[in-house]
């Protein structure tokens, strides 16, 4: 297999907390990585560790044959990335902010409006981004990470304050990426029917630990082997009801395990 | 270089640059003013002309000088907090040392034109409001130097503390708690006092000569350093979070 991102046993302690607890991760080159769990799981975490925001306690993980802190350069001209919550200088436009990202990765002039068009945000360019709504400072962090088209796109719940009509725009470009431009896409969601209509690959986490990785096909013949599905079909309800059980057996091995 | 201009291009709407502009005309509009007022006062003083010209005016210049520093170390770094843009240059294939650094270029260049105007004004008293033949161009420029390298210290250190603190109050805090207890301290000589950079700054504003003190100015160079090397090292190895 072709892996662009692995991480091996990759562990983030804090004082009291383990927050990724040893996860071992293997992400095709050209695919969609779904990243699912539920909120406080250590998605936002992993991905900050393989963007170099935060150093990893254990373990370890490369980019693309890169490691931070020694590649750091090399990498992150590879990656385009939006996490946790959209990222801009509240002094400066839309378009501004997006030539910023432009000229630190030395870009052709016309990649501004390329991304801006994208997200479409063409119109609003020129707007201050402080007085930007949430779904359009959401698009402009989505602009950020899509300007000149970087080969790995790292996505924490870039959906999250958009409409529902955005929310299937944005899906719909996502999914489009890989096919457009040959890229590789980790995207994170708690939404199991979101991550489903776009992801190849799915990586399940609960309280820093993954507890599957597979394809989707794999976590559905899984489905049916656990009984989740009547005559063997799978709906996306039934892979919802898979998924949540798979948490709550976890979290119930956890309280067990914390108890003795 | 292309760092540079990205530093400058972010700092667009910011008032960073206006700031320090302003703080160079209000000194010398200042020192324009005091002299008119107060220039039989002035030059009644037991002290040589050129002393009287230049370590008098200074202190109010000084303060102006102190608090433009403060005021925009703390607006260079709050616009990067603010959004949370810091954090996608973290994300993105640029040193953050030399981001750091080209900050503290941009802080210093706009210090030291603020100073100049300031200059140029006494340039312009000196030539034509004190005794005749009292006036010295050598003396004016070794103390527009010396009271360059003694502001240096509190850029370097206002620039470090900013960089830490998400909360602009926080650092803005620091710089008038470093201008108050520098001006508690400023007269006094004991010599460890000199590792307060506020302290460094008011020193050439409380001395009544306006010939440099070599031992300040080696400290001032000393201090600038040392807190620009700290800060280009958390730069580099202190990740975001």
């Amino acid at each position: 297999m072709d892996y662009i991102i692995t991480t091996e046993q990759l562990t983030k302690k804090y004082k009291n907390f383990i927050s990724v607890n040893k996860v071992s991760m293997h992400i095709q080159k050209g695919s969609i990585y779904g990243f699912l769990g539920p909120n406080g799981a250590g998605k936002s975490t992993t991905m900050k560790m393989l963007l170099g925001l935060t150093s990893p306690t254990g373990g370890s993980f490369t980019v693309d044959g890169g490691r931070f802190p020694d590649d750091r350069i090399s990498i992150l001209k590879k990656v385009g990335s939006f996490i946790e919550s959209p990222s801009f200088y509240a002094n400066l436009t839309g378009r501004e902010n997006l030539d910023i990202i432009r000229r630190i990765l030395g870009l052709p002039e016309n990649a501004v409006d390329d991304a801006l068009e994208l997200v479409g945000l063409t119109e609003f360019g020129n707007r201050l981004a402080k007085k930007y709504s949430l779904g359009m400072k959401q698009r402009l962090g989505l602009a950020g990470a899509l300007l000149g088209r970087p080969p790995i796109l790292i996505l924490d719940e870039p959906t999250n304050g958009l409409d529902p009509s955005g929310i299937h725009e944005i899906r719909n470009l996502i999914k489009s990426l890989p096919s457009l431009y040959d890229c590789t896409v980790l995207i994170s969601s708690h939404m199991l029917s979101e991550i489903e209509l776009m992801a190849d690959d799915i990586g399940i986490l609960n309280h820093g630990r993954l507890l599957f990785e597979g394809s989707l096909d794999e976590l559905r013949q899984n489905a049916v082997q656990a009984g989740f599905a009547a005559d063997n079909k799978i709906s996306s309800a039934n892979l919802e009801d898979m998924f949540l059980s798979m948490i709550d057996k976890d979290n119930a091995a956890r309280k067990q395990r914390a108890q003795l | 270089m292309n760092t540079l201009i990205i530093e400058l291009r972010k700092e667009k709407r910011t008032g960073v640059i206006p700031l320090l502009l302003l703080v160079g005309v209000l000194g010398a509009a200042y020192a324009f003013v005091n002299f008119i007022v107060r220039k039989d006062t002035l030059l009644n003083l037991p002290l040589a002309p050129m002393d009287v010209l230049l370590t008098q005016l200074y202190g109010m210049i000084m303060v102006l000088n102190m608090f433009g520093i403060v005021v925009a170390a703390c607006m260079v770094y709050n616009m990067e907090f603010k959004g949370t843009a810091i954090k996608k240059m973290y994300m993105l294939p640029i040193s953050v040392p030399k981001m750091y650094l080209c900050k503290f270029f941009i802080l210093t260049v706009l210090l030291l034109t603020a100073i100049v105007l300031q200059n140029l004004a006494l340039l312009k008293i000196g030539i034509s409001d004190l005794p005749k033949g009292t006036f010295e161009m050598d003396t004016l420029l070794k103390f527009t130097a010396y009271s360059f390298i003694t502001s240096m210290p509190t850029l370097s250190f206002m620039v470090l503390v900013s960089s830490r603190f998400e909360n602009m109050w926080i650092p803005l805090g620091i710089g008038v708690a470093g201008f108050l207890s520098g001006m508690a301290l400023a007269n006094s000589n004991v010599s460890l006092l000199l590792v307060h950079p506020f302290v460094v700054m008011l020193k050439p504003a409380v001395a009544m000569s306006a010939q440099p003190d070599n031992e300040i100015a080696i400290i001032s160079m000393a201090e600038t350093f040392l807190f620009l090397g700290m800060g280009l090292w958390m730069a580099k190895h202190l990740r975001y979070e």
